[in-house]
């Protein structure tokens, strides 16, 4: 009897090596172990084996058992290991891969949010006024006289309607005074501005501006330099010389130009104009007290400062793009640039 | 403007700040510095003494020149234009170039070169030359440049301060600035004499409130002395003759335009009086002006002379034969200069001054020195009196300074006597002063200092804003209706950039008919049009942003592009001038990037973009009702709602415009409502429990007239009362136009009805209960037939 099982278990395992695939494999567990399986019969063949050889046989009917499911367990997971290989067997690693299109948004848009984001930080809000405006938004309550170089038909585009295309964001400014309850008012607007110009290299007749306007009881000219310093340096480098060159704008008193000081190797370090920015003239205020027909602006009690600067100009000066236009061309080649 | 710091010098000692220096000292007093013309430190001349061919090069020579040392030198040459005793410029080694290129001494072919032979546009003396730049013979070997070529600064002056127009008003400055003695010689003592006289008659006194003339005779006209060319030349005017010469000059120095007439041209007395309409008016450069009752004109019995404050007549100007002159000098006012100036599109160095505003004190002293001028140089004998009409207004007067609001706005403490020092070195006059305020007299140039502000900025500028600490005034920014915009478009902004769209911006004005030809529902009467444009070009701002983005979609379709994945966010403006915010999309071409996989992708449809919508806005669905009639742009539109309201539309554009572009698929374009969105995202989402019980589905096909749209079987299903069917999803179309397997005017559409039961798990017999009421009320609403 030992022996009997001895040789099935030999000719089992020679059974489960030889299995080819999966299906042979199965089909050894059925002729091995199932109802018809030699082991099955040699197992019902235990009542005639003689009392005193049961225990050894028994043990050897189990151990026989064990092989066998061991054995068919083992090749199984040879099989599959050998079929897992097989399906990735010759995939070249080296081609290239499906892609998909990959957008982004404009240079300009990027400018602007890289600005918005900044000034938020600095607890400004958003603020928006219309395009088409009134010449009372545009210049006068900015303290542009109807005299002034600045306001005519040569630089401004308007309207049968006596209305213009607004020159400069700094109208938000003046909506911005006219609708808010109380103070401090701590606003940006970034925007479209016109001027009547002919587009080349370096102009366009539409240009993005984003404004800033602070007003409160006691702005000083020390806040606006803290501001804008913080503001330009986020942009250009913390370690940027920053300076503020006195101007003149109608609409601020005292008015400075900021400039950054780019430095490129292998050039000497140059100043570049970057913003506008002063404390607000009290004649705008008195405008506005005049409009609210409230004091919240009196120009003895309040003082504010006012910022603005070209999105286009910061776009070309920190991506070295020599040409306003291809801002405005839209060519893929150029736009996925900035993605 | 020009200014010569050779001409400075002279009215105030600058020789130890060097051009960088005082070009610091400019633009910190608020004076832009556009350019400085100067040649670099080191850069002396030299004469050839010899030349000969390079033994080792074709093209170079080699020099010996004397450079004033007592030490000859060797130079090796490139240029060509010279001969042997030629005075050149020498860089001699250790010349520092703006470039930032320095000459050494270094062999050039094994000869040995000491140095660098220039040319006027290596000296920065002009835009581009060709070979060295020759010197009069008679220059000492050994001048340096900088002294025949001083440095000219090249100034904007902000329209605020017209006393900065003049050499005189820039020296004020500076000796301001550095604290030095102003060198100006007195007014030379011409006047003897004013008279009120009837040859002068002023019948415009708003238009010009002073008037002076001078008669000045026995003149003799010819070139003017090499002092005054050189200083005229400096500063860019072209001398002329003497007369002509120190009326430029005089204004270059002090800010007054004058004029001189030819006596002998004149016919009878001046008026200055408003032109009539249409009268006209030859100027000296040589163009005849038709003018307006607005201008004002010199005019004598036979009419005008002189378009007041702007230029000459041709025919009563100076010429080499006039013995006899009449000096100009007077205030014209400045919104009529600067009107006139505008108007008749005609400028010149006189009307630039009277339109920001001249001295009033300045305009008999320039006279003075003009007529002193032309008895030196002219031989002149000048009348005993000066005409006058009219009076000099007076434009400034008194100002307080309020020195705790000072340092309040400046943010720092700055010492009242500090205050004092600067407003006193700016020539104003203190009046009297009380603990912390104090009254200044403002000087008659200064027309710009009127309000206490006005005293402000000069201490923040003279003192310097680099002395101001910078401080931080935070404060808690609460989101207004503009952030909240904000944010969401760039949360629409980076869910595009994820489906591959580009962001454009475009131009928003446009030609009228680009306009009516490719924005939908738009009329010539819905135009909003410029009164002025520049170009036919760009006469009317975008109803939409559609014509942006097909000039994109045409520009990237001829660089040779496939694939077009364009937005773009944006006003957009229609009659009565109102306002509106749109998101466009723009798509079409390749599904995919062409790779090995798939090297021809599947070309977007109209079902493409309704899915990118879908899947960037925050409704997972969108209710589309196609136009019969699709508007100028589109082959194919429909507009997109949202639980019955418009968010915008969808279309195909014109197959005529797509193959004009030479684009070779379907352009496909949807424009949303910026303001509807906002809405749409305002909703409340709140939190849905989560299925516990399982669904079960059934398919349904059916036959149905191919006329019929799929949207009116989906309206069916998504709005039926049955309590258990939650969903209706088209899985599949079939249409036969061969009318083999159906016929050809039908369709079969498929549909996965899903039925759920939030508390229980449903039986089978309930799910087909439920199914056979909806598909029974199918039967009887629409003409389909269930397969």
């Amino acid at each position: 009897m030992l022996d009997e099982l001895a040789q099935i278990q030999s000719d089992a395992l020679a059974d489960i090596e030889a299995a080819p695939d999966n299906a042979a494999l199965e089909q050894c567990r059925t002729s091995l172990l199932g109802k018809k399986a030699p082991l099955t019969a040699a197992g019902a063949g235990m009542k005639s084996v003689p009392k005193d050889q049961k225990a050894a046989v028994g043990q050897k009917l189990n151990q026989v058992r064990r092989s066998i499911t061991t054995a068919l367990e083992e090749k199984l997971a040879t099989l599959r290991a050998d079929a897992d290989a097989r399906a990735v067997e010759g995939i070249d690693l080296t081609l290239p891969g499906r892609t998909a299109f990959r957008g982004n948004t404009h240079p300009l848009t990027q400018i602007t949010d890289l600005l918005v984001h900044t000034l938020r930080r600095m607890g400004f809000s958003l603020a928006s006024g219309p395009e088409i405006e009134t010449e009372f938004h545009c210049f006068d309550a900015l303290n542009t006289p109807a005299d002034h170089p600045a306001r005519n038909e040569k630089d401004t585009f308007f309207f049968n309607s006596g209305h213009l295309l607004r020159t400069h964001t700094s109208t938000v400014q003046i909506r911005a005074m006219e609708s808010v309850k109380t103070l401090p008012l701590r606003v940006i607007a970034p925007g479209s501005a016109f001027r009547r110009d002919e587009i080349d290299a370096t102009h366009l007749n539409q240009f993005t501006q984003i404004e800033g306007l602070y007003v409160d009881e006691t702005v000083t000219l020390g806040d606006l330099k803290g501001t804008l310093e913080f503001l330009l340096q986020s942009i250009f480098g913390h370690d940027t010389p920053v300076r503020f060159r006195p101007h003149f704008f109608p609409f601020t008193e005292p008015s400075f130009e900021v400039d950054v000081q780019l430095r490129i190797k292998g050039k000497q370090p140059k100043w570049i104009e970057i913003a506008g920015c002063g404390m607000v003239d009290p004649n705008v205020f008195a405008s506005i007290c005049e409009q609210r027909s409230d004091d919240l602006f009196h120009p003895d009690k309040v003082t504010g400062y006012a910022f603005g600067m070209g999105v286009e100009r910061l776009a070309m000066i920190l991506w070295s793009i020599p040409d306003i236009r291809l801002l405005i061309e839209n060519d893929a080649r150029f736009l996925t640039q900035f993605g | 403007m020009k200014v010569s710091l050779k001409w400075l010098n002279d009215l105030v000692d600058l020789a130890d700040l060097s051009t960088r220096e005082i070009d610091d000292l400019l633009t910190f007093a608020g004076i832009e510095v556009e350019g400085i013309q100067s040649v670099p430190q080191g850069v002396v001349a030299a004469i050839i003494t010899s030349s000969e061919k390079h033994s080792n090069a074709d093209k170079l020579s080699v020099c010996q020149v004397d450079d004033g040392s007592g030490t000859p030198k060797q130079i090796v040459c490139g240029a060509k234009n010279y001969a042997v005793n030629d005075v050149v410029p020498l860089a001699a080694p250790g010349t520092a170039f703006p470039s930032g290129f320095e000459i050494v001494e270094r062999k050039m072919r094994g000869q040995i070169s000491q140095g660098m032979l220039c040319s006027a546009a290596e000296l920065g003396l002009a835009e581009e030359s060709d070979g060295l730049l020759i010197l009069p013979d008679t220059t000492v070997p050994g001048t340096p440049l900088s002294q025949i070529y001083p440095p000219i600064f090249d100034l904007e002056i902000t329209p605020n301060r017209p006393d900065l127009l003049s050499h005189r008003g820039i020296a004020r400055e500076l000796a301001t600035l550095t604290d030095r003695p102003l060198l100006i010689p007195k007014t030379p003592e011409i006047i003897t004499q004013i008279a009120t006289n009837a040859e002068i008659t002023v019948s415009a006194p708003h238009h010009a409130p002073f008037y002076s003339a001078r008669h000045i005779n026995h003149v003799k006209v010819g070139p003017s002395p090499e002092w005054l060319q050189e200083k005229l030349q400096a500063v860019g005017l072209r001398p002329i003759n003497n007369i002509v010469d120190i009326t430029n000059y005089v204004l270059m120095e002090t800010g007054q335009p004058l004029h001189a007439f030819d006596a002998s041209k004149l016919n009878g007395g001046f008026m200055v009086r408003i032109a009539t309409a249409h009268e006209k008016f030859l100027a000296l450069d040589g163009e005849e002006y038709s003018l307006r009752p607005e201008d004002v004109v010199v005019a004598d019995a036979n009419g005008a002379i002189a378009l007041g404050g702007i230029m000459g007549g041709e025919i009563s100007g100076v010429t080499e034969n006039t013995t006899s002159v009449i000096l100009e000098s007077a205030y014209f006012a400045p919104p009529v200069i600067r009107r006139t100036s505008r108007d008749l599109n005609l400028s010149s160095d006189s009307s630039y001054r009277f339109e920001r505003g001249v001295d009033p004190q300045g305009v008999l002293p320039a006279s003075a020195l003009a007529t002193q001028l032309i008895v030196d140089l002219a031989a002149g004998k000048p009348a005993d009196a000066i005409l006058t009409a009219g009076t000099l207004p007076i434009l400034t007067g008194s100002v307080q300074l309020d020195e705790d609001r000072a340092r309040s706005l400046l943010g720092i403490d700055i010492p009242a006597a500090e205050m004092h020092r600067i407003l006193a070195g700016l020539g104003l006059t203190l009046e009297n002063k009380s603990k912390t305020k104090s009254s200044w007299r403002i000087p008659s140039y200064r027309i710009d200092l009127q309000r206490h502000i006005d005293l402000v900025e000069e201490i923040a500028r003279v003192h310097g804003l680099d002395k101001i600490p910078a401080t931080t005034a935070a404060a808690f920014a609460p989101a207004s209706p503009d952030d909240i915009a904000f944010d969401r478009l760039n949360q629409l902004r980076s869910r595009l950039s994820g489906l591959g769209f580009l962001e454009t911006k475009t131009i928003k004005l446009l030609s009228s008919e680009e306009a009516v030809t490719t924005c939908p529902h738009t009329s010539t009467d819905d135009l909003v049009t410029v009164k002025n444009p520049l170009s036919e070009d760009h006469t009317t701002l975008r109803p939409s942003l559609i014509p942006g983005l097909l000039s994109a979609a045409e520009r990237n379709s001829h660089q040779g592009a496939t694939t077009l994945r364009f937005y773009e966010t944006g006003t957009v403006f229609r009659t009565p001038e109102s306002e509106k915010q749109l998101i466009t999309l723009l798509a079409g071409g390749d599904s995919q990037p062409s790779t090995w996989h798939e090297a021809r992708p599947r070309q977007l449809d109209i079902s493409d973009l309704r899915g990118f919508l879908e899947t960037i806005l925050p409704v997972s669905s969108l209710t589309l009702i196609p136009s019969h009639s699709p508007s100028s742009p589109f082959v194919l539109e429909a507009d997109i709602t949202i639980d019955k309201k418009s968010l915008g539309l969808i279309g195909q554009i014109q197959p005529a415009f797509t193959r004009k572009i030479d684009f070779q698929a379907p352009i496909l374009i949807a424009e949303l409502n910026a303001e509807s969105l906002w809405q749409l995202m305002n909703r409340a989402d709140t939190f849905e429990e989560l299925d516990r019980f399982p669904a079960v589905s059934r398919d349904v096909a059916m036959e149905l007239p191919a006329v019929i749209p799929n949207g009116d079987i989906q309206d069916f299903f998504d709005t039926q009362k049955e309590s258990l069917l939650v969903s209706a999803r088209l899985f599949d179309v079939f249409t036969d136009p061969a009318g083999e397997k159906l016929p050809a005017h039908k369709k079969s559409l498929a549909y996965s009805l899903t039925y759920r039961d939030k508390t229980k798990t449903l039986t089978t017999s309930e799910v087909d209960d439920a199914h056979g009421r909806i598909l029974a009320a199918l039967k009887q609403e629409l003409p389909v037939q269930i397969r």
